[in-house]
Parts: C-alpha cells; sequence; structure tokens
C-alpha cells in the first residue's frame, strides 16, 4: 500500500491540489461577486437583493465544490467507467441544487413583489406552484438527458399536455394574464369612472382574475374580460363623485314649423305685424336658425336681419337687427320690443320704399315644440359630462336656449340643476355666463364639456 | 331599405328620435291617400315613405283614388292652373271631377285615424269628414301662391274643411283659416340619385357623353324649359368663360305634356351652336345614376331658374358638397343662404360673376359645397322629412305651441 502511494503520489497530489485550487477560485470569486452585488443592489434599491444573497451564498460554494470534485475525478486516474457514472452523479447533483435555488429565489421574489399590487393569496400560491412545476420538470430532463435517457418521447408529452392546456384556458388565460397586470399597474382600480373605445362605460364595481364589472349609468352592469381592457383604449376619468340630491333628466325637444298665413312685403308691414303676433312668432324667427344651421360658424342672424339685408338690401338696418343679443333679454316680450323699437326709429329716420322680389316677401312662422324624456339622467358631475357627449342637439338646445327664454326660467336647465341639486353654484354661475348664441350647438358642447372637465379634476 | 341605414348619415340619436315619437303615435293608422301608385314625385315619396314608417312601427297606409283618362286630364289641367300656367276650364271639366269625387266617396275605404289627402286630386274625400269624424291633413306638394283663381275658389272649399295644411315653403301658402304648417320635400341619400358613386361610374358616364375632364365643368340639370333659363345659362358662362376657361354641361330631358320643350331644346342647340365646350345632353327619364354622375362630377352646379317649385335638383347638388348658383326663387332660398350655402343670383352678369367668383377661389367654393351638404343633411334629407310627418300627426290632437309628450 505504501509502496503504491509511493509509486503513484502524483497521481493523487495533482487531483487534490486541483480541488483545492478550484475551491479556493470559488471562495475568492464568491467575495468578489457578492461584494459587487451587494453594492449594485445598494444604488438601485432594491429589497429581493438580500433574499437573492441569502439564497444563493451557500449554494454558491457547493458549486464549485462539486466542480472542484469533478475536474480532480476527471483528471485522476480512475478507469474511464468511474469517471463517467461521477461526472453523472456530480451533474445531476448540480442540477438538483440548482433548481432547489431557482425555486426557492422565484418563491421568495413573488411572496415579495405579489403582496404589493393586492395579489390574492391564492393566486400567489398558484403562481409559486407554477414555477416550481417548471423549474421541476426542466430539471428532471436535464437530468434525464445526463444520465442518457432519451427525453424526446416525454418533451412531446409535455408538450401535448401544455397545448391541450393552452386550449383548455384560451379565453381564460389572457384575462388571467391581462387581470395580473392590471392589478400589477394600477392603471384601473375600483370606483373608477372607464369608457372603452367599443363604447362601454361606468363606474367598475368589481375586478376579479376573469373580467372587471362596471355599472353603466342606466344602472346596468356590463361584463368586460380583462383582456378587452388591455387590448381597447380605455379613458379612465377616475373616482366617483359627489352625488346630486336630484338627478338631472334629460330632455329632447324638436319642433314644427307653423305658418301664421301672415306676410309682410315692406318694413311698415312688417313691424305692424310684429307688434300683433303671438310671442311664439318671435322665438321662432329669432332662434330657428340656431337649430337650422348649427353647423355654421358664425351662424347667420335672426331671421328679421337677414331679410332686411337680403330681400330689401338695406344693410344698415339690417346690422342693428343682427346685433340685437337676443342673450341678453330674460323674455320675449323685452326681445319683441327691442325688435319694434330699432325697426320704428328706423323708418322715422329713412322711407319705407323698399320692396323685395315676389315671393321673397317676409313670411310670419311660429315654432311648435314637441319635448320628449330621453332615457338618460345624472346623478354626478362625471355622468352628467358623459350623457352631455351623446345626447342630440335638440336635447342640447332645449336645455340651454328654450328653457331659458321660452319656458321663462330665466336661466338654463344646467346651471339650475348645478346650483340646486348639486351644490356646484359656481360651475352653474360659469355655464349662466355663456352666451350660448356666439357658438355653433356642437361647440356649444364642446365648450361646456371642456368646463365641467376642468372641475372635475 | 332600412331605416338603420341611415344612422351612417345622420346619426344614431336622429334616428333614435323618430324611433322615440313613432312611438308617441300609440298605434294610431296613418291613411295616405293620392291618384297614383307610379310617376311623379308624390308616389315617389310615398313609396320611399310608407316601408319606413312602418318600420319606425307607424301603421301607415296608401291608398289611391280612381279614376278615369278624362279625371286625370281635368286634374292635369287643375295642377297647371294652380301652379299659375293659363289653362282654359271649362265647366265639364269641374263636372268631370264632381262625379269621379262622388265616386270614389262612395268606393273608398277611409279607415285611417289620420286621412292624410296629397294634392288636390283627392281633395274632395274631406266631404266624408262630418260622417267619420277623425283627423284630416291636406298636404300640398304645389305652389298655389299665384294660382288660377277659377280653379282655387273650387278647390278652397274642400281644403277649408281640413284640420290642417301642409306646404312645401312659405311662399307656396295661401291665407286659410286652418292651420297650416311648413314641411319641405326631400331627397333620399340611399337613392340611385343621391347616393356616393364609385369613380368609375362617373368616368363612364362622362365618357358616355363625351365630355373630357380637363376643365372645371358646370352643369345645370333641368328639363328643357323656359322657366329654367338654359340660354340665360350658356350667356353667363360665355361671360364667365373669357376669364377662366371651363366647360358647360346642360343635361335634362324634355316633358312629354309640354310641347315647348322641344322648341326650347332646338333653341338650346343652336345657342350653343359648334362651341365644343357647350354639351346639351338630351337625358332620357329614369336615368338617375347618369344626373348623379353628371353632378358629381361637376366642379360648380347652376339652378338658374326663372320660377321654380321647390328646386329639389339644388339639394341634390349641396348633398353632393358641389357649390351651388342659383336663382332666389321658389324654395331655392330656403336651399340656398346666400354666401353661406351657396350663391344666389338675379340675372345673367350676377350669374356670370358668380361663377367666376367660384372658379378663381376653390377653397370658397368649397367651404360653400361643404357647408351646403351640412345644410341639406340637418334639414333636406328623407330622415327629417319622415321626422316632420309624425310630429304632424302628433301636433294634430294639441292646440299649444309647447307639447310634452
Amino acid at each position: 500500500m505504501i509502496q503504491w502511494l509511493v509509486d503513484n503520489w502524483l497521481k493523487i497530489v495533482i487531483p487534490v491540489l486541483a480541488f483545492l485550487a478550484i475551491w479556493g477560485i470559488g471562495l475568492w470569486l464568491r467575495r468578489m461577486v457578492y461584494s459587487t452585488f451587494v453594492f449594485w443592489a445598494a444604488k438601485v434599491k432594491w429589497e429581493g437583493s438580500q433574499i437573492v444573497i441569502a439564497v444563493t451564498r451557500r449554494p454558491f460554494l457547493l458549486w464549485f465544490l462539486l466542480l472542484g470534485v469533478d475536474i480532480a475525478i476527471q483528471i485522476s486516474a480512475l478507469p474511464p467507467e468511474v469517471k463517467s457514472t461521477t461526472g453523472r452523479a456530480i451533474g445531476s447533483l448540480f442540477v438538483a441544487s440548482l433548481a432547489w435555488v431557482l425555486i426557492a429565489l422565484s418563491e421568495r421574489l413573488l411572496r415579495l413583489h405579489l403582496p404589493r399590487v393586492k395579489t390574492p393569496e391564492r393566486t400567489i400560491a398558484i403562481s409559486i406552484n407554477i414555477v416550481r412545476i417548471v423549474i421541476i420538470v426542466i430539471g428532471a430532463l436535464v437530468v434525464l438527458d445526463i444520465w442518457g435517457v432519451p427525453t424526446t418521447p416525454l418533451l412531446l408529452l409535455i408538450l401535448v399536455a401544455v397545448v391541450a392546456a393552452a386550449l383548455a384556458f384560451r379565453t381564460t388565460a389572457p384575462n388571467l394574464f391581462a387581470g395580473f397586470q392590471l392589478s400589477a399597474t394600477q392603471q384601473i382600480r375600483t370606483g373608477d369612472y372607464i369608457k372603452l373605445e367599443t363604447g362601454e362605460e361606468g363606474y367598475v364595481t368589481e375586478m376579479n382574475w376573469n373580467n372587471t364589472r362596471i355599472m353603466a349609468l342606466d344602472e346596468s352592469t356590463v361584463i368586460i374580460p380583462n383582456s378587452r381592457l388591455l387590448q381597447h383604449t380605455v379613458i379612465n376619468y377616475g373616482r366617483p363623485l359627489k352625488k346630486a340630491k336630484e338627478p338631472f333628466h334629460f330632455y329632447s325637444r324638436t319642433h314644427l314649423t307653423e305658418l301664421t298665413g301672415l306676410r309682410a312685403k315692406n318694413l311698415g308691414e312688417l313691424v305692424d305685424i310684429l307688434k300683433k303676433v303671438p310671442e311664439t312668432v318671435v322665438y321662432y324667427h329669432t332662434h330657428h336658425y340656431v337649430e337650422e344651421h348649427h353647423y355654421l360658424t358664425p351662424e347667420p342672424a335672426n331671421d328679421f336681419a337677414v331679410w332686411v339685408t337680403d330681400a330689401l338690401g338695406d344693410e344698415i338696418l339690417g346690422e342693428k337687427l343682427a346685433s340685437v343679443d337676443t342673450f341678453g333679454f330674460s323674455d320675449l316680450a323685452s326681445l319683441r320690443e327691442r325688435l319694434v323699437g330699432i325697426i320704428e326709429e328706423h323708418l322715422v329716420l329713412g322711407s319705407n320704399s323698399r320692396e323685395p322680389m315676389p315671393g321673397r316677401e317676409f313670411y310670419f312662422m311660429k315654432s311648435v315644440s314637441l319635448i320628449l324624456p330621453t332615457p338618460y339622467t345624472a346623478h354626478d358631475l362625471r355622468e352628467f359630462v358623459e350623457t352631455l357627449r351623446k345626447v342630440s342637439l335638440g336635447s342640447l338646445y332645449f336645455h340651454m336656449f328654450e328653457s331659458r327664454l321660452r319656458l321663462g326660467r330665466g336661466l338654463n336647465d344646467f346651471s339650475v340643476w348645478l346650483q340646486d341639486s348639486l351644490d356646484e353654484s359656481e360651475l352653474g354661475q360659469e355655464i349662466a355666463r355663456f352666451d350660448p348664441y356666439t357658438y355653433s350647438l356642437e361647440g356649444l358642447r364642446s365648450a361646456l364639456i371642456q368646463l365641467i372637465e376642468k372641475r372635475i379634476k | 331599405v332600412n331605416i338603420a341605414d341611415y344612422e351612417l348619415i345622420v346619426g344614431k340619436s336622429a334616428i333614435d328620435e323618430l324611433k322615440l315619437v313613432a312611438a308617441k303615435l300609440g298605434g294610431k293608422v296613418i291613411q295616405n291617400i293620392n291618384s297614383t301608385f307610379t310617376g311623379g314625385g308624390v308616389a315617389e315619396i310615398l313609396s320611399r315613405m310608407v316601408p319606413l314608417l312602418t318600420q319606425l312601427g307607424v301603421d301607415a297606409r296608401w291608398n289611391v283614388i280612381k279614376g278615369d283618362d278624362a279625371f286625370f286630364q281635368v286634374t292635369k289641367k287643375f295642377h297647371n292652373a294652380l301652379h299659375g300656367r293659363d289653362e282654359r276650364i271649362t265647366p265639364e271639366d269641374f263636372a268631370v271631377f264632381q262625379e269621379t269625387t262622388q265616386k270614389n266617396l262612395g268606393e273608398m275605404e277611409l279607415s285611417g285615424d289620420i286621412l292624410f289627402i296629397h294634392d288636390p286630386q283627392p281633395v274632395g274625400l274631406i266631404v266624408r269628414k262630418k260622417e267619420l269624424g277623425k283627423k284630416w291633413i291636406w298636404r300640398c306638394h304645389i305652389d298655389v301662391s299665384h294660382p288660377n283663381e277659377e280653379v282655387w275658389n273650387f278647390v278652397q272649399p274642400f281644403v277649408v274643411q281640413y284640420d290642417a295644411a301642409v306646404f312645401s315653403a312659405p311662399s307656396f301658402s295661401r291665407e286659410l283659416p286652418i292651420r297650416q304648417f311648413l314641411i319641405s320635400p326631400s331627397i333620399d341619400p340611399l337613392s340611385d340619385k343621391n347616393r356616393e358613386l364609385p369613380p368609375e361610374t362617373i368616368d363612364s358616364v362622362l365618357a358616355k357623353y363625351g365630355i373630357p375632364k380637363d376643365k372645371p365643368i358646370i352643369t345645370q340639370v333641368s328639363r328643357f324649359d323656359y322657366l329654367k333659363d338654359p340660354v340665360g345659362v350658356i350667356e353667363a358662362f360665355e361671360m364667365a368663360k373669357k376669364s377662366v376657361d371651363c366647360r358647360l354641361v346642360l343635361a335634362g330631358g324634355t316633358a312629354t305634356d309640354d310641347p315647348e320643350s322641344d322648341k326650347v331644346l332646338a333653341e338650346v342647340r343652336e345657342r350653343a351652336g359648334d362651341n365644343p365646350d357647350i354639351h346639351v345632353l338630351l337625358i332620357p327619364a329614369n336615368s338617375d345614376i347618369e344626373i348623379n354622375a353628371l353632378q358629381s362630377a361637376s366642379t360648380i352646379i347652376v339652378q338658374k331658374s326663372l320660377r321654380e317649385g321647390f328646386g329639389l335638383t339644388v339639394s341634390e347638388a349641396l348633398w353632393k358638397a358641389k357649390p351651388v348658383i342659383a336663382s332666389a326663387v321658389g324654395g331655392i332660398p330656403l336651399q340656398v343662404k346666400n354666401k353661406l350655402t351657396g350663391l344666389l343670383s338675379h340675372g345673367i352678369p350676377g350669374t356670370a360673376y358668380a361663377l367666376r367668383q367660384l372658379l378663381t377661389n376653390p377653397d370658397y367654393a368649397r367651404s360653400l359645397g361643404n357647408n351646403g351638404r351640412e345644410h341639406v343633411r340637418h334639414n333636406f334629407l328623407i330622415t327629417r322629412h319622415l321626422k316632420d310627418y309624425l310630429l304632424l300627426f302628433l301636433a294634430l290632437e294639441h292646440q299649444e305651441d309647447i307639447i310634452r309628450l
């Protein structure tokens, strides 16, 4: 035995030295790597760094130990079959330890981060188990490969299982991942008012891992798969707002034109008839252009001004009549008085000789308004502004023009509601100061929306 | 055609509003009565509106009165006379009218809750109002502002028994002791005459009539009639062409009942001479796609009528976003708001001046055309017409000016 050692001491010493060298390198490398890592972690302030160190510090030395043993055996004089077997065993040990480290690391990191995005415990457990299974399966496959066991059929089997699972969960999986992402990013939260580009809108009442439930303005519940919230543009208007004492009911207004049979062919006749006709005729001729030409900017003036200018060719009087500020009047009687005053003043100074071409006389008409309830109501500013975006122009017209002057309320309906039911006096007054006659109806809608959006923010 | 097809054109809220108003009628039966199911503007509009009313849930029916050739000869004369044309009306004509009316009074089933009587031919059915009650409306599609007094005095006693009369333009109406409503006619944006055509169709029509696209095209579409002043259009075109090179297309048909129209066509052809830039096109009846194509290919559309009914060709042109120059006659000022949705002219030099203005200021011309299209979208499409009819049926039940439904 001693003689054998004397003859073969080099065959023992060299592997031992190699093992010790590798071990030494391992110790040195561990110090270098971890000191660098700690420095980096401190710089980026990553809380997971302690976990990484705690989990990997010991296995790091183990891996060098395994590497040292493997190299020592490979350069030793042991028979090749022994070398091969021990190499495989060491490789397997390395894979197992690596898998263990990865499992421990991912588990502790997931437990650190997922609760911060309010992930339910059940989902955390599911996520950890999925990671464990994936790592164990991959590790097992590698170990089998090291021992020369054919893995192709096993891989195919796993592939089939994965495909089957993907098919089974093809609708659920995207929703699950989308839900995870939504929860992680906190872009949408319960209580927010959201609107999808596809039209669905309402308050978020519940978010789970498959879908998000919203309550629409008509109080119906809309269930939206989470994946749709990521695929489409979503406007998030934020938190719920103060509720009104009474909801605002949107009405729409449409009208029919009634002919009075009265016509004027000069200024004298115009003013005589204007004095006698019902106020609804005055209303028609000072307002119908708002609806009929609402797409024009600037809109044409009132009918009296247009007729005097175009049919009588009297631009001076036309300008005077056009400049009558309808918004400045709170009732139709005083508006009529002003128009009559301007024409009579002009008649005193000028003549009544101008007459239009036949067929272009002034035809007195009146407007028959039909007021219809709409299905829309608003309980707060958010609902109000969203409804305002979609109501018909007839509805906007009714609440801003007709109710103020024709129904004699003196103030538009929106301002009344904002002040009386929502305690939004400032906003109500701001809208009351709006001169709607200077806007096209769409322009008026945009201006109101802008004002209310500003208030909500 | 489905009512939903109009949603893309006028918006969902407009269609929703139609449905809302229609629902308020509460199952009332609307019985339309005129003189024919085919031919003429009234039959055309009813053939489109009755199915749409039905789709909106309204029980709308359509019946026609019966009459022989003699009756329709007389009503044709009445129609022209009410329009203000010289017609020799004899006592026998009135007798024929009365006789056919009596026959229809006996045979016609008047089952509607609202009887919607169109034009003078069935006007005499009102006699049964005393017996049946119900609501009766006379829809006058013609301009009775300057009628032959003899015919008007014959028709008026019938008219005043109705609950309401409806006219197409304020200037078409008369002073009457009954309620009168203004409901303008309309165009159907989905019809062959007004739908958007593919460029190949437009090009093939231009090729068919030998019209090159090398210069701006000025077009007037109207039958060959002195009242449409086609010769005046040529003169205005020639004046404008001195400063801006362009082409003129005069397209239209000749009316079979108007012996003058061949004469007018001959005069127009003579006045055009061999000018290669003037295209006088005799278009057969029912060539809606060809008319559409010619309008769509035009740079400017002119309607230089001396007298006009409502002049719906103006709305057709505006719907194609074309800048329009038109005379301020008939219903045209309702469609063309001067300098906003087109230009109004009062004579040949004025038309030439307007042509030069538009040819040299394409941005201005484009803005007029675009405004014109919007004006038609909101005021002269069939959807607005439907709404007005529905509102009219509802308004009959109320005397007040503000009706809460």
